[in-house]
């Protein structure tokens, strides 16, 4: 056989074995890091919740919200109404 | 006047143009079909548009814009005069050899900007679906199978010594910056075909996958669900908490990785720091963001333009090129075709059986690979939506294209 093919295939034996155990070892590794995160840190910190939209609208000032229900009602021809307002 | 106006004839490009028997205009079709991809078919054009408008500049003679290619000494046969490119400060290669010169020598040749990308290509990964579905990263290993059959059919060939076959076949990883660097280290001189084929077939997966995937798959297999499958056979380990392990699996796979095959390091500790830095969240925000933005984008310009700058008649214009283009469309099929028959071969001996699909995503290509599948699933079950599980074996083949490159550049570098 001619060597270079020789060569060639044993790279394609090294090769494939190579990449078949690192990902092999990644899914092991991954596995075992799920169960260890999972026993010794289950808990994910969760961010303080904002609150609910519905609140947000009795803490707008009742002027503000007078002036933008007017902006609203003046645009949209008394059609259009604000359901909820929050601050950016 | 005549001889005025024969010193201005000689003064433009056109002269050397038109001694060249059409050779030139044959490069200037090829940048403009490019550019036209890029521009008005979006076919890749981050990458396209840069490369094509290097295939366009360096191609006129006299501009020196064309990168000329050392020998295995270092040696420059230029305008007359030899150049040893290893020896000259680089300041004298910008002067002598001009300005693409010493961008290529410095930012290419080097190794330096396919590993800088690849940081960037791991701060827009998520590793997430991958977590989630840890056992289908298997079949990213699968779809490496293409690389390494097309370097043997290269070599069979007799047209190509290994090194060349290595990088031809690097191309089946469909992963850009894994080709070049890969074809850096072992045949700088085929840089130019191999990545313009690289990254055109990866612009061309919505037209290679379904077409492979046609030709294997039945529609029974193509509407396995696997949403369903998950009720059926529930996963073992679900994560409790997501972020800290994000962020401990780049490091960890890093360390792994390199201490087993530490010439893929380049390309997976570069990968695995970007995404790191992602996964870290505020702390990390502004690092993320350079690297991902301004990093990624100004090494992808100057990536694009020097390779499209190698890119030129003598270097171009030969049956090499055209063996390339035509073992990167295998290579590439392989992948594809390879990582099919093992989910095929799974499903014969597993309970839980897998939609084929997630094994043609083996291969890199990411997220576009997942996307095209994710549309064949829906074409046939518009309820079947695979994208999730895609991403695991596509964002596998990542990893996997790299250590096969690191596997190719340690015995052949």
């Amino acid at each position: 056989m001619n060597p270079l093919i020789n060569e060639a295939l044993q790279l394609m034996a090294i090769g494939m074995v190579t990449v078949f155990c690192i990902l092999l070892i990644v899914i092991f590794l991954g596995t075992v890091l799920i169960k260890l995160v999972n026993k010794f840190a289950p808990e994910e910190v969760v961010a303080k919740k904002i609150a609910p939209a519905a609140n947000a609208v009795q803490q707008v000032d009742a002027t503000v919200k007078a002036v933008i229900d007017a902006t609203i009602a003046q645009i949209t021809g008394g059609k259009g109404h604000a359901t909820k307002i929050t601050k950016l | 006047m005549e001889e005025i106006l024969n010193n201005l004839y000689q003064m433009t490009a056109f002269s050397d143009i038109i001694a060249a028997n059409g050779t030139y205009i044959i490069m200037y079709l090829l940048a403009f079909v490019l550019l036209y991809l890029g521009i008005v078919k979006h076919f890749e054009p981050l990458l396209l548009v840069p490369i094509a408008f290097g295939v366009l500049i360096a191609n006129f003679p006299g501009g020196d814009m064309g990168v000329l290619q050392a020998d295995e000494t270092g040696l420059i046969h230029y305008n007359g005069k030899d150049y040893n490119v290893w020896e000259m400060p680089i300041h004298d290669v910008a002067h002598e050899l001009g300005l693409m010169n010493f961008l290529y020598y410095m930012l290419i040749k080097t190794g330096f900007l396919p590993p800088v990308i690849f940081m960037g290509v791991g701060a827009l990964t998520d590793f997430g679906p991958m977590l989630r579905n840890l056992k289908l990263a298997i079949f990213g290993a699968a779809a490496q199978l293409g690389i390494f059959a097309v370097l043997l059919c290269a070599v069979g060939s007799g047209q190509f010594d290994l090194k060349e076959a290595a990088s031809l076949g690097i191309i089946g990883g469909a992963d850009g910056p894994t080709a070049i660097y890969t074809t850096i280290k072992l045949a700088p001189h085929l840089l130019a075909p191999i990545a313009i084929a690289a990254y055109s077939y990866m612009a061309l997966v919505p037209v290679i996958i379904p077409l492979v995937v046609k030709l294997l798959c039945t529609k029974k297999e193509l509407m396995i669900n696997m949403k369903e499958q998950d009720k059926l056979f529930p996963p073992s380990n679900k994560i409790k908490n997501e972020k800290v392990i994000k962020i401990i699996f780049p490091i960890a796979v890093t360390t792994i990785v390199a201490l087993l095959v530490p010439s893929a390091v380049g390309l997976i500790g570069m990968l695995m720091f970007g995404n790191l830095l992602k996964e870290i969240g505020s702390d990390t925000s502004r690092l993320f963001d350079t690297i991902s933005n301004s990093v990624m984008n100004t090494c992808t310009v100057f990536l694009g333009l020097c390779v499209g700058a190698t890119m030129t008649v003598d270097a171009f214009l030969n049956w090499t090129t055209i063996g390339i283009v035509v073992g990167g469309f295998f290579a590439f099929g392989l992948s594809i075709a390879s990582g099919i028959c093992m989910v095929k071969i799974w499903n014969v001996f597993a309970k839980k059986k897998i939609n084929p699909l997630i094994g043609a995503t083996g291969l890199s290509a990411v997220p576009m690979a997942s996307r095209v599948c994710n549309l064949i699933s829906t074409e046939y079950d518009p309820k079947n939506h695979v994208l999730n599980y895609c991403m695991s074996s596509n964002v596998a083949g990542v990893i996997g294209s790299a250590v096969a490159a690191g596997v190719l550049i340690s015995f052949l570098g």
